[in-house]
C-alpha cells in the first residue's frame, strides 16, 4: 500500500508521473503501429541490422529508457 | 518431425537434467516459502515482481515466436509491444486495479469482475468458464512444445509419443506440474494470499528462459555466423530471407492492398489483443495483481517488464534467419532454438536452450492452472455447492479440506484437460493457433473489467450480456474455423460458410472480406462486445447493492473509499440482533478458513453477542478471500440463518448494509460541506458580534462622556436655583462652569456626529487643491487662546512657500486643531509645543511635537481608537472627548494620507519628560490623485 491513500491524479507529483507515462503511451502507439511502422520498411541497413529491425528495437529500447526516466526524474 | 543433423544427446541424461531442474525449482518454492514464513520475504522485490511478470513469456515465446519470425518477419513483435504499451499504462489502469484487488481481496480475475458487478455468481461463472475453455488448450501447447523440444533435442529416441499414452514426456510434465501447483500453489485455503514459492520460481525461470534465449541467440549469431552482419547479408542473397527483412510480411503489402482492409490490421490486432491478454489472462492476473506485495513495485515493473521483453526478443529474427539458411524447409521453425546448437555441435547449449523452454512451459502451466483452479473452485463449484447442498455444507465443522481438495481436483482436471488435448489435436492448427485465440478469448474480459474501473454507471446485465456475446462471436470467428481447419468441422464451414449461407462465413461474416482473420474476430467481437456492455447498461436499472460494489471499485481511491471506518454504520434495524450472533459468524468463518483465523478475527466479542452489520461485514471479507466475493455472501446467508431468517432475507440485509455504507459516505461527504458552510457562518457571526460589542462600548463611553459634563452643569444650575442668595463672585463663577461645561458638550456632540458622519461615509468633502501654509495658520489662531491660558509656548516652523496639497481645507484645520489642542492637554504649564510643516517625497508632513510625558510605545496604535484616553496621567481625569484623535486619523486616512505617533526627537525642546511627536502627512497637489505616501514611522527612533 502506498502511504497515501488518494488517487494518484490528486497529489502532484503522481500526477506529474501518470500523465508523463500517459503521453509516453500515446507516443509509443503511435510509432509502434503502421503507417509510421511501415515507412522503415525500406531496403538497407543501420549497422549491418535491417533498417526495420533495428528501427523497431531502437524506438522500443527508447519508450523503456523514457519510461525509466519519467519514474525517476519527478 | 525428423531431425536429420545427428542423433542428439542421450534420452536418458535430458531427461535426469530436466527433474533435476524441476527438483531445483521445488526446493527454491520451498526455500521462498520457508524465508516468508520467518518473515523474510523473498517477493517482497519490485525486481522480482518484474520477472515474474515474464510469465507472459511461454514456450509460444521461446520456440514459436522464432517460428513466427519465419513467416512473418517481425511480425512476431506486436505480441511483445501490446504489453509494453500496457504497462505504460500502469500508473493509470493497474495500480487501480491493485488497490482494489487488495481492499476487495479479490481471488481471480472472475472473482473481480463478479465483485464488481454486485457480486453476480452468474458474471462469475461466466468468466471463470469462458477462461478455461479459452486457455486449458494453451496449456496444451505448452505440453506439445516440451515432448517436441525433447524428442528434438534427443533425436526422437527413448519413449515417444509412441511408448504409450500415459507415458510420454507431455504427461510427465503435466504430472510434475500438477504436483508443483497443488503444493505451492494451493496449499491454504485464503486464495487473497500470496504463494511467495509460486512466484520465486516463476522469477527464477524467467531468468532461465532469459539467459538461455541470449545465450543460443549470441552462439547462433557469432558462433555459427561470424557476427550480426554477415548473417543478414548472407540471409539478403536469399530472396525469400530478404522479404522477411522488409515490412511486407507483418503489415502486408502496402502497394496492392486488399479493397477494404487497412494494411497491418493484423500488427494492430495482435497488439491490441496481446494488450488485453497481458491484463486478462488468468495466469497475468494472478502474478500481476493477486501476488502484488507493493504497489509500489509497479514503478519498477514498468520499465523493467518490457526490457525484459525486448531481450528476449533480441535475438527471434537473427535465430529464425539463421535456422532457415541452415535447414530450409527440411525442419519446424519451432525448433530451430534446439536444433541450430545441435547441429552446431553445442550440445550443452541446446540442453540449456530446452531448460529454457521447459521453465517457459513450467511457469506458465503452474500459474495458469492455479489461477484457473481458483476461479474453478471459487466461482463455479463452491456456488454450486452452495446452491445445491446448503444443508450438507452446514453441518460440516470444517469445510478447508474440502475446498482445497476442489482446487487440487481442478488442477490435476484442468492439466489432464490440457494433456487430453494436446493428445487429441496433436499438430493441428486448433491447438498450433491456439496462443492468440487464447489472447482473442480473455480479451472479452477486458472492456468489462476497464469498464467496471471508470464507469460507475456499468452494470451486472452489461457485463454478463457483453461477455457472452463477446465469447459467442469469438467462438464462431476463431474457434469453430480452428476446428475446421484441423479436419473436425468440414472444410465447407470456411469457405462457403454453414449450410452454404455465404454471409455466415466466419473469417468473412456479413461479407466483411479480405481482413487478417484475427482482426476480423477482434472486429467483431469487440463489437458485440462492448455494444451489449454499454447498451444493457444504459438501459439497466442496478440495484442498491451493485450501485454500492461500483462506487467501491469506480472511488476506490476515494479518502473514505474501501471499507468504511469502525463505527460509521448506523445502527442495524431491531431484525439484525435475532439474525445471527457472534458466534455464528464465528462457526461460518470458521467452516471455511479454519478455526484459527475465525478464533482471531472475533475473539473480542462475546459469541451470544448479536453480530451486527459490521461484523458481518468482516465475516463477508474473510470469507471473500478465500472462496470469493460472490460465493461469500451466499455461503454466509445459507449457514448463518438457522431458522431465525430466511437465507434469502440475510441477503436482503447484507445488500442494505452495502447500500447502507454508500449512503454514509454520501452522507458523509455532506457533512464535510455542512461543516464547512457552518465554520463560515460562525466566523461571520463572531465579526458581527465584535462589531456589535463595539457599538455598545462606542455608546456607554459616549453616553458616559455627555453625563459627565451634564453632571456638573445640573448640579451649578440646582445650586443657583435653589439658593437664590448666592453671591454674585460665586454665581459668576458658576455660570462661567456652566458655560465652559455647555460648550464642552457642544464640542463633545459635534465630534460624535463628525465621528458618526465620517464612518457612514456620510461627511461632505471639499477636497481640492489647497494651500496648507493658510490651513496650518488658522488652525494656529484657532488655538491660540488656549495655549495663552494654560500658559505653554507655541512655536510655528513653517517654511514661507509650501506647496500646495490636496485635501479639504476645513477637514485639515480641523486635524491640526485635534493636534494641538491634544498637546496642549498633556503638556504642563510653561511647557513648548512646536508646529513644523515640511514637504518630503510627495508628501507634506506636519508633525506637532510637544515637551509632555509622550505616549508609551504599546499605547501608539491605541491613542488613534475612539475614546482612548492616556491623558488621566496628567490630570487625573479625561481632558478631553477622547474622540479628537480619532477624527483625526479617519480624516488623514480619507484624504490620503497617514497618521502616526513617536518619541519626540531627543533634547529638540524638551527638558523633563520625552515628549510625544504627533506627525501626519498629505499628497502633495502635483502627484495627483494616485498618490501613495510613504509611512513615516522610523521605528529605530523610539529609543532614541
Amino acid at each position: 500500500m502506498s502511504a497515501t491513500g488518494r488517487e494518484p491524479g490528486q497529489d502532484p507529483e503522481p500526477r506529474r508521473h501518470r500523465d508523463r507515462m500517459i503521453g509516453l503511451f500515446l507516443l509509443a502507439a503511435a510509432l509502434f503501429n503502421p503507417p509510421l511502422l511501415g515507412l522503415f520498411g525500406v531496403e538497407g541497413t543501420i549497422l549491418g541490422v535491417p533498417a526495420l529491425y533495428g528501427w523497431v528495437f531502437g524506438i522500443w529500447a527508447g519508450v523503456i529508457a523514457l519510461a525509466a526516466l519519467a519514474g525517476r526524474t519527478r | 518431425m525428423q531431425i536429420e543433423q545427428e542423433a542428439g544427446l542421450d534420452w536418458a541424461a535430458v531427461l535426469i537434467a530436466a527433474l533435476v531442474y524441476l527438483s531445483a525449482l521445488f526446493a527454491i518454492a520451498h526455500w521462498a516459502d520457508r524465508r516468508e514464513a520467518a518473515g523474510r520475504s523473498v517477493i517482497a522485490s519490485p525486481t522480482v515482481f518484474a520477472l515474474s511478470l515474464g510469465v507472459y513469456c511461454t514456450t509460444w515465446t521461446f520456440y514459436g515466436s522464432v517460428g513466427r519470425a519465419a513467416t512473418l518477419g517481425i511480425g512476431f513483435l506486436p505480441v511483445y509491444l501490446g504489453p509494453t504499451l500496457l504497462m505504460l499504462l500502469a500508473p493509470l489502469l493497474l495500480r487501480k486495479i491493485l488497490r482494489i484487488a487488495k481492499a476487495q481481496r479479490i481471488t481471480s480475475i472472475a472473482d473481480f469482475l463478479a465483485s464488481r458487478y454486485g457480486h453476480s455468481p452468474l458474471l462469475g461463472g461466466l468468466v471463470a468458464l469462458a477462461a478455461t475453455i479459452g486457455v486449458t488448450p494453451y496449456i496444451a501447447l505448452q505440453l506439445k512444445a516440451v515432448a517436441v523440444s525433447f524428442d528434438a533435442l534427443t533425436g526422437g529416441g527413448g519413449m515417444g509419443p509412441a511408448a504409450g499414452p500415459f507415458l510420454d514426456y507431455g504427461f510427465l510434465i503435466a504430472a510434475v506440474m500438477a504436483l508443483f501447483a497443488i503444493v505451492f500453489g494451493a496449499r491454504q485455503i485464503d486464495a487473497a494470499e500470496h504463494h511467495p514459492g509460486m512466484v520465486a520460481a516463476i522469477a527464477l525461470e524467467s531468468v532461465v528462459k532469459l539467459v538461455a534465449f541470449l545465450a543460443v541467440g549470441v552462439f547462433v549469431v557469432w558462433g555459427l555466423h561470424g557476427g550480426l552482419d554477415s548473417l543478414f547479408t548472407a540471409a539478403a542473397a536469399r530472396p525469400e530471407l530478404a522479404r522477411l527483412m522488409g515490412s511486407e510480411p507483418a503489415l502486408g503489402s502496402a502497394a496492392s492492398p486488399t479493397p477494404g482492409a487497412a494494411p497491418g490490421g493484423a500488427w494492430v490486432a495482435t497488439t491490441i489483443l496481446s494488450a488485453a491478454a497481458m491484463l486478462c489472462l488468468p495466469r497475468q492476473f494472478q502474478v500481476m495483481v493477486l501476488e502484488s506485495v507493493d504497489e509500489r513495485h509497479l514503478d519498477r515493473a514498468v520499465w523493467l517488464f518490457p526490457l525484459y521483453l525486448l531481450l528476449i526478443n533480441l535475438f527471434v529474427l537473427p535465430v529464425a534467419l539463421s535456422g532457415l539458411l541452415a535447414f530450409g524447409g527440411r525442419l519446424d521453425p519451432d525448433l530451430f532454438m534446439v536444433a541450430l546448437p545441435l547441429s552446431g555441435g553445442a550440445g550443452w547449449l541446446a540442453l540449456l536452450a530446452f531448460l529454457g523452454g521447459l521453465s517457459a512451459a513450467a511457469g506458465m502451466i503452474v500459474v495458469e492452472s492455479v489461477a484457473l483452479s481458483t476461479m474453478l473452485c471459487n466461482d463455479l463449484v463452491v456456488p454450486i455447492l452452495l446452491r445445491t447442498r446448503p444443508r450438507a455444507l452446514a453441518r460440516s465443522a470444517d469445510l478447508a479440506p474440502l475446498l482445497l481438495a476442489v482446487r487440487r481436483i481442478a488442477i490435476v482436471a484442468i492439466l489432464l484437460f490440457g494433456y487430453g488435448y494436446f493428445r487429441l489435436a496433436g499438430s493441428a492448427y486448433a491447438l498450433v493457433s491456439i496462443g492468440l485465440i487464447s489472447f482473442a478469448a480473455v480479451a472479452q474480459f477486458a472492456p468489462a473489467l476497464i469498464g467496471g474501473l471508470y464507469w460507475r454507471g456499468a452494470t451486472r446485465r452489461g457485463a454478463i450480456g457483453g461477455v457472452t456475446a463477446g465469447i459467442l462471436v469469438w467462438a464462431y470467428t476463431l474457434l469453430l474455423p480452428s476446428f475446421a481447419r484441423s479436419g473436425w468441422l468440414p472444410a465447407g464451414f470456411i469457405a462457403d460458410g454453414p449450410w452454404g449461407i455465404a454471409a455466415l462465413r466466419p473469417y468473412a461474416l456479413f461479407g466483411l472480406e479480405g481482413w487478417d482473420s484475427l482482426a476480423h474476430a477482434l472486429f467483431w467481437t469487440a463489437l458485440a462486445n462492448v455494444g451489449t456492455y454499454v447498451g444493457l447498461s444504459l438501459f439497466d436499472r442496478p440495484g442498491s447493492a451493485e450501485r454500492a460494489q461500483a462506487a467501491a471499485f469506480v472511488d476506490v481511491f476515494q479518502p473514505e473509499g474501501g471499507m468504511p471506518p469502525q463505527g460509521t454504520i448506523p445502527q442495524a434495524p431491531p431484525d439484525w440482533r435475532s439474525a445471527a450472533s457472534v458466534g455464528d459468524l464465528t462457526r461460518t468463518v470458521a467452516r471455511f478458513l479454519g478455526p484459527q483465523r475465525a478464533e482471531r478475527a472475533f475473539a473480542e466479542a462475546d459469541p451470544d453477542e448479536p453480530a451486527g452489520p459490521e461484523r458481518l461485514r468482516l465475516a463477508e471479507r474473510l470469507l471473500a478471500g478465500a472462496i470469493g466475493g460472490a460465493s461469500a455472501r451466499v455461503a454466509l446467508a445459507s449457514s448463518v440463518s438457522t431458522g431465525a431468517v430466511e437465507a434469502a432475507e440475510l441477503l436482503r440485509m447484507l445488500d442494505e448494509t452495502s447500500d447502507v455504507i454508500a449512503h454514509s459516505r454520501e452522507l458523509e461527504r455532506k457533512t464535510a460541506e455542512l461543516e464547512r458552510a457552518t465554520d463560515a457562518l460562525r466566523a461571520a457571526n463572531e465579526r458581527l458580534t465584535e462589531l456589535d460589542r463595539l457599538k455598545d462600548d462606542f455608546l456607554s463611553t459616549v453616553t458616559h462622556e455627555l453625563r459627565t459634563p451634564l453632571t456638573s452643569i445640573r448640579a451649578l444650575s440646582e445650586i443657583l436655583h435653589d439658593a437664590p442668595d448666592l453671591e454674585p463672585a460665586q454665581r459668576q463663577e458658576f455660570l462661567a462652569v456652566i458655560i465652559k461645561e455647555s460648550e464642552r458638550l457642544t464640542r463633545l456632540i459635534n465630534q460624535v456626529l463628525d465621528m458618526a458622519k465620517i464612518e457612514a461615509g456620510a461627511l461632505d468633502w471639499r477636497i481640492g487643491t489647497i494651500d496648507a501654509g493658510q490651513a496650518l495658520a488658522e488652525a494656529v489662531a484657532a488655538t491660540e487662546a488656549l495655549f495663552l491660558e494654560r500658559g505653554i509656548a507655541l512655536a510655528v516652523r513653517i517654511p514661507d512657500r509650501l506647496p500646495p496639497v490636496r485635501g479639504d481645507v476645513d477637514r485639515v484645520i480641523q486635524v491640526v486643531v485635534n493636534l494641538l489642542s491634544n498637546a496642549a492637554k498633556f503638556t504642563p504649564a510653561g511647557g513648548m509645543i512646536r508646529l513644523e510643516a515640511r514637504p518630503e517625497g510627495g508628501v507634506l508632513r506636519v508633525t506637532v511635537t510637544d515637551s509632555g510625558p509622550g505616549v508609551a510605545a504599546t499605547d501608539r496604535a491605541l491613542v488613534f481608537d475612539r475614546f482612548r484616553q492616556s491623558g488621566d496621567a496628567l490630570t487625573g481625569k479625561p481632558a478631553g472627548t477622547g474622540l479628537g484623535l480619532a477624527i483625526a486619523k479617519r480624516i488623514v486616512e480619507h484624504l490620503g494620507g497617514s497618521i502616526g505617533v513617536e518619541d519626540a526627537p531627543a533634547g529638540s525642546l524638551a527638558e523633563s519628560g520625552r515628549g510625544a511627536a504627533f506627525w501626519f502627512t498629505l499628497p502633495l497637489a502635483d502627484r495627483g490623485e494616485d498618490a501613495q505616501p510613504p509611512s513615516h514611522c522610523p521605528e529605530d527612533r523610539h529609543e532614541a
